[in-house]
C-alpha cells in the first residue's frame, strides 16, 4: 500500500511520458496544466525521481534539440515503463476505489 | 573510468538543471516577466541548486557509501594539507594507545588475573619470617606437624619441600629439577592430575615406594606425551621411580618457578626433627576470613616459638598471607608504578588531542562557515567532521597496535627473570579496544565539538583576526600536560639515581674477567674415592689454564645466594667466656681454595691467603672478614688468634683477614662472613650439611685475562672432559653482578621510557599551540611590527607566554610529584624520595623541552613581514 503511495510521482511521470517523450521542465508543466493546477511536482522531487526511474530502465533519456533550438535531455518510456504504467494504473485503480469506500463507509 | 563516468555524470545533472532553469526562465518571460526578474523567479522557484544536484547524484549511488568515500577522500587531501597536525595527532593517538594497552596487558597478568587454582581467593601462605633467612615464610618441619595436627580456620594445611636438581640416570641422562610435596598439596590447591592419580598417604612416607608425577611439559618433551607412561618406572637417582600421574598443561606451582617431577616429600612424622624446612600453604574453611585464621593461628605459632632456637626467637613473627600477596610481593609497587604512569601518559595524550582537535576546528571555523554559507547540510558537516576524527583514530589506533605488539615483545626481552607471569603477556584484545574506543570516543567528541559549535553567521565577516574564545582551555590543558609529564620526569629520575646508587655500591671483589662455572655431580660420586680424583683431576687441569689463570673452587659464589650460614654466638674466641645464646644473628660462610681470594681479586687486608700445603696438614686455618674481625676483636688484631667455629668442633687459626664481599645484594651492610679451607680430603660438616646437591655441587672460578666467553667455554670443556654427563653452567662474574640491578634497571628503563613519551607529547602540544597561536595572530605581530617592534621582542612575547604556563604547570606538578614518589618508597634505594636533585633537575628538563618546543613557531613569527601579512587582508 505504501509503495502505491510513494509511486504517485513515478505513475505521474509514466503516464506523462506515454503521451510522448519529454523533458523535465515540460513534464512539470504538463501534469500542472492536465490536472488543471491541481498537482504541482517540485523540481526537488522530479529530477531525483526521472533519475530513478532511468536507473531502473523504465524511462530511458537522450540529448535533443527542441523546437526553439534549446538542448534538453528528453525523456521516454520504455517497454518495461510501459508494462510499470499498467501495473501502476491498476493499483492506482484498486487503491482509489479502497479509498473511496472507505471514506464513504466511515 | 568509475570516477571519470561520475564526473561525467555530474555534468550532465548540472546542464540538465540549467536547461530546466533557462526553460523556466523563458516560460515566465512569456507570462510578462523582465529577463532579470524571470531568472530570478525560475531560481527561487528550483531552490537549492547545489543540494537538488546532489539529490540527483545519490541516485546513481549506493547511499552513504559513497559519500563516505567522498568524506574519506576529502579528509585525506585535507590531512595532505596539514602535514604536521595530522603527523602529530596520529603519533598521538598511537604512543596512548600502544602504551597504555601494552602496560596494561603485562600488568594485568600480575596485578588482576585470577591465579589458575579453583578458589583461589581462599589459599594463603602461613609460616615464620626471620630476616636473616629468607624473605618469605617459611616452617621448620617440627613445627610444621604439630601446627597442621592443631590448626582449626582451614580446611586443609599441605606443606612444600623445595625443589631440588635430581638426576635421570638411565639412557640419555638428564639433570632434572624434583619438586618436593606433600600428598595433600595438589588436592589443596584444588588440582587434579590430568591422568593418572596423586600420590597416596602412604606413598608420602620415608623408605616408601618411590613414586613421582611429571609435569606436562617434561611428559610432552621426555615421553613425547604417550599415555602408556604412566605406570612406567625411570631411574631418579638410580633409585626405580613409578610414574601415577601426569600434571595438566596449565599447572605452574605458586612461585612459578619450573620442574619436571612432583615427588613425595616424604616427612618422617614420628621424628621430624631434622632441620628440613617448608613452604606452607593452606586453604581458608568457608566462611573464615583472613583475619580470624589470623587470630586462630597465633597462640599455636606462640607455643611453637619455645621450641625454635633462642638465637631466632626474637626477630621471628608470624606470617599469614593470601597467596597472590606472596607471589607478586616483589614486584606489586613496580606495577602500580608502571599502571599510574601508563595512565598519565594516556592522560597527557588525551590532553594533546584535545588541543590539536580544538586548535584545527578553530582554524577551520572559516572553512566550515563558507560550506555551510554554499550550501552543506549540517548533517553533512557533522559527518565530515566525524569521519576526519574517525580516521585519525582509526590510523593512530594502527599504529598503536603496532607500538603495543613492539613493546610487549621488548617487555618480555628486557624484564628480569622473576617478574611473575611477565613472559605469559600477550597482547589482551580487550585491553585493545578498549584503548580504541576511547581514542575513537575522544576523537568523535572533539570532532563533534568542531560542528556542534556551528560557525556563526559573523564568521565570515570576522577575517582572519579573531582570537579564539578557547584559548584558556588550550592554555589549562597545556599546563596540566605540563604537571602531568613533570610527575613522571621526577619518578624516573628517582629511580635513576637510585640505580645510579646501586651501580656504585662496591661489591668487594673485581668481577672483570672473572668467570664461575657450577655444577653437581652425579650420584656416582657418593664414593669419596671417585669425589677426590675427580677434583684433584680437576685442579691439575685448571692449574694448566693459559694465561697464567688464577683459580678457585668454593660452594658458593658472591654477590648472592646459598651460602652456608651459622649463629653468631657459637663462634668462641679463646680465652673468652662463650657468647650468650641468640646473640648476634647470623655469620656466612664458606669452604674455598686457596686460589679463590687471587680469581676474585678480594684483597687480604691483614695476615695471608691459604695456601696450599695447609690443605693436607692437620691444622684448621680460618679467614675472616672485615666485619666479622672487627666485631670479633674489635681492639686486637684477629691475626694468630684461636676460634672455634661450632659449640664442639676444632680449634681454627685465624691467618688472614679479608676484605668484605656482598653475599645478600647491595641494600644492605656486606654482613659477617669467614672462610674456611677447602681441604683435599673433606671434613665431617663439609659431608654433611652442603646445600644444593650436596657435597657433589661445587663452582669453579677462574680469572684470566683472555675475553671471559673464550675463558667460559674453555673452563665448560675442561670439566666436561673429565665427566661427560654432568650439566655445567657458567656465567661470567660480571653477568652475575649485574643480575643485582637488572630489576631496579628494568624499573628506570620503563618509568623512563614513560618520561620520555610524556615529555615528547607535551612538547607537540606546546609546538602545536604555539605555532597554532602565531598563525593566529599573524595579523597581530604584523601590526606590532610595522608599529615598531623588533623580531626578538616578537619571539619572546610567544616564549614568555610559554614559559607562564610552563610554571603553572610546573606548580601543579610538584604538588603531584611529591605525592606520587611517597608511594615508590620501597623502590629507591638511597635516594629520598623527596630528593631535591631530582625534584628540581625535572623541572629544569621540563622548562628546556617546552621553550626548545615553542621556538621554532616564535621564529616563524618574528620572521614574518609585517607588508605582506597587512596586505594580505
Amino acid at each position: 500500500m505504501a509503495d502505491t503511495l510513494q509511486g504517485t510521482l513515478d505513475l505521474l511521470i509514466l503516464k506523462t511520458l506515454h503521451a510522448g517523450p519529454n523533458h523535465g521542465f515540460g513534464i512539470t508543466l504538463h501534469i500542472q496544466t492536465v490536472s488543471q493546477g491541481l498537482l504541482r511536482v517540485e523540481e526537488g522531487s522530479l529530477y531525483p525521481a526521472l533519475h530513478r526511474l532511468e536507473r531502473d530502465k523504465l524511462v530511458k533519456a537522450e540529448w535533443k534539440t527542441t523546437g526553439n533550438r534549446r538542448r534538453a535531455r528528453i525523456y521516454a518510456l520504455t517497454a518495461a515503463g510501459r508494462r510499470r504504467l499498467g501495473e501502476a494504473e491498476q493499483n492506482w485503480a484498486a487503491l482509489a476505489k479502497g479509498v473511496g469506500r472507505l471514506l464513504r463507509l466511515a | 573510468m568509475r570516477r571519470w563516468l561520475r564526473r561525467k555524470r555530474a555534468r550532465e545533472i548540472h546542464e540538465e538543471v540549467e536547461s530546466h532553469l533557462e526553460m523556466r526562465a523563458e516560460w515566465n518571460q512569456r507570462e510578462g516577466m523582465s529577463p532579470e526578474q524571470a531568472r530570478a523567479a525560475a531560481r527561487r522557484q528550483l531552490g537549492n541548486a547545489a543540494l537538488l544536484e546532489e539529490d540527483v547524484r545519490r541516485v546513481y549511488a549506493l547511499p552513504w557509501f559513497q559519500t563516505i568515500g567522498q568524506d574519506v577522500r576529502y579528509a585525506l587531501r585535507g590531512f595532505r594539507r596539514s602535514p604536521a597536525f595530522t603527523v602529530a595527532a596520529v603519533l598521538t593517538i598511537a604512543l596512548g594507545i600502544g602504551a597504555s594497552s601494552a602496560v596494561f596487558s603485562v600488568v594485568d597478568r600480575i596485578l588482576f588475573r585470577p591465579l589458575p587454582y579453583p578458589d583461589a581467593g581462599r589459599l594463603v601462605s602461613f609460616g615464620m619470617v626471620a630476616p636473616s633467612a629468607d624473605k618469605n615464610e617459611f616452617l621448620i618441619a617440627e613445627n610444621y606437624v604439630r601446627l597442621r595436627a592443631r590448626q582449626t580456620p582451614f580446611t586443609s594445611f599441605t606443606s612444600f619441600g623445595f625443589i631440588s636438581p635430581c638426576d635421570l640416570t638411565e639412557q640419555n641422562a638428564a639433570r632434572l629439577r624434583c619438586a618436593m610435596v606433600e600428598s595433600t598439596f595438589l588436592p589443596t590447591f584444588g588440582i587434579q592430575p590430568m591422568l593418572g592419580r596423586n600420590f597416596a598417604k602412604e606413598e608420602d612416607r620415608p623408605n616408601s615406594p618411590k613414586v613421582a608425577l611429571l609435569s606436562y611439559g617434561f611428559w610432552k618433551s621426555r615421553f613425547l606425551g604417550d599415555r602408556e607412561t604412566i605406570g612406567r618406572s625411570i631411574l631418579v637417582d638410580g633409585r626405580p621411580t613409578a610414574i601415577i600421574g601426569i600434571l595438566p598443561p596449565g599447572f605452574e606451582l605458586f612461585n612459578l618457578t619450573p620442574f619436571d617431577l612432583l615427588i613425595p616429600e616424604a616427612i618422617d612424622e614420628a621424628h621430624p626433627g631434622n632441620g628440613r624446612a617448608f613452604r606452607v600453604f593452606a586453604r581458608l574453611k568457608p566462611g573464615v576470613s583472613l583475619e580470624q585464621a589470623r587470630e586462630a593461628m597465633q597462640p599455636l605459632f606462640e607455643d611453637e616459638l619455645r621450641t625454635i632456637p633462642p638465637e631466632f626467637r626474637g626477630e621471628v613473627r608470624m606470617v599469614i598471607r593470601p597467596l597472590r600477596d606472596r607471589q607478586i610481593a616483589d614486584v606489586r609497587t613496580a606495577s602500580w608504578t608502571l599502571f599510574g604512569a601508563v595512565l598519565v601518559v594516556l592522560l597527557i595524550a588525551c590532553g594533546n588531542v584535545a588541543n590539536l582537535m580544538l586548535a584545527r576546528s578553530a582554524s577551520r571555523r572559516r572553512e566550515l562557515a563558507i560550506r555551510a554559507a554554499i550550501g552543506a547540510s549540517r548533517g553533512r558537516l557533522l559527518r565530515q567532521s566525524v569521519t576526519e576524527s574517525l580516521l585519525l583514530a582509526g590510523l593512530g589506533a594502527l599504529a598503536g597496535c603496532g607500538l603495543a605488539w613492539v613493546l610487549i615483545r621488548f617487555f618480555v626481552a628486557v624484564a628480569p627473570q622473576g617478574i611473575t607471569r611477565l613472559d605469559q603477556a600477550g597482547l589482551d584484545s580487550r585491553v585493545l579496544l578498549f584503548a580504541i574506543a576511547l581514542s575513537i570516543a575522544s576523537g568523535i567528541l572533539f570532532g563533534l565539538a568542531a560542528v556542534v559549535e556551528s560557525p556563526p553567521a559573523g564568521t565570515l565577516a570576522e577575517g582572519r583576526a579573531f582570537v579564539s574564545s578557547r584559548g584558556l582551555l588550550r592554555h589549562v590543558l597545556i599546563a596540566a600536560q605540563i604537571a602531568a609529564s613533570l610527575i613522571l620526569l621526577s619518578g624516573a629520575s628517582l629511580l635513576l639515581r637510585s640505580l645510579w646508587n646501586l651501580e656504585k655500591v662496591p661489591l668487594g671483589m673485581d668481577t672483570d674477567h672473572a668467570v664461575a662455572a657450577h655444577f653437581v655431580l652425579g650420584g656416582a660420586y657418593e664414593s669419596e674415592t671417585r669425589w677426590r680424583t675427580f677434583f684433584d683431576n680437576l685442579e691439575t687441569r685448571l692449574q694448566r689454564l693459559p694465561g697464567g689463570a688464577a683459580y678457585g673452587i668454593t660452594d658458593s659464589v658472591p654477590p648472592f645466594g646459598g651460602t652456608r650460614s651459622s649463629p653468631y654466638f657459637v663462634i668462641n674466641v679463646e680465652g673468652r667466656p662463650p657468647y650468650p645464646q641468640g646473640a648476634g644473628g647470623m655469620v656466612g660462610w664458606r669452604y674455598v681454595t686457596p686460589g679463590y681470594f687471587a680469581a676474585l681479586r678480594i684483597p687480604i687486608v691483614r695476615g695471608r691467603a691459604f695456601t696450599e700445603q695447609e690443605r693436607d696438614a692437620p691444622e684448621m686455618p680460618i679467614i675472616l672478614s672485615q666485619t666479622l674481625a672487627r666485631r670479633l676483636f674489635p681492639n686486637d688484631d684477629a691475626v694468630g688468634k684461636h676460634v672455634l667455629r661450632t659449640g664442639s668442633g676444632e680449634w681454627h687459626t685465624v691467618v688472614g683477614v679479608a676484605g668484605d664481599v656482598r653475599n645478600n645484594g647491595l641494600g644492605e651492610q656486606a654482613g659477617p662472613e669467614y672462610y674456611v679451607l677447602r681441604k683435599h680430603v673433606p671434613d665431617d660438616t663439609f659431608r654433611n650439611r652442603a646445600p644444593g646437591g650436596g657435597w657433589r655441587a661445587a663452582t669453579v672460578i677462574v680469572r684470566s685475562p683472555f675475553q671471559p666467553q673464550a675463558v667460559a667455554a674453555l673452563l665448560r670443556s675442561t670439566i666436561l672432559e673429565l665427566e661427560p654427563a654432568v650439566p655445567v653452567t657458567t656465567e661470567t662474574m660480571r653477568e652475575r653482578a649485574a643480575q643485582l640491578t637488572v630489576r631496579p634497571r628494568f624499573n628506570a628503563l620503563v618509568l623512563g621510557g614513560f618520561a620520555g613519551a610524556g615529555l615528547l607529547l607535551a612538547a607537540i602540544g606546546i609546538y602545536g599551540v604555539i605555532a597554532f597561536l602565531v598563525s593566529q595572530r599573524t595579523r597581530e605581530v604584523g601590526v606590532r611590527m610595522a608599529l615598531g617592534a623588533t623580531p626578538s621582542t616578537v619571539s619572546k612575547l610567544f616564549l614568555r607566554h610559554t614559559a607562564a604556563w610552563t610554571a603553572a604547570g610546573t606548580v601543579a606538578g610538584l604538588a603531584g610529584a611529591l605525592a606520587a614518589t611517597n608511594m615508590m618508597g620501597t623502590m629507591l634505594f638511597r635516594v629520598n624520595a623527596h630528593d631535591p636533585l631530582s625534584l628540581f633537575a625535572a623541572p629544569a628538563i621540563l622548562f628546556v623541552v617546552a621553550l626548545a618546543a615553542a621556538w621554532a613557531p616564535s621564529r616563524r613569527a618574528a620572521h614574518i613581514d609585517p607588508v605582506a601579512t597587512l596586505r594580505e587582508e
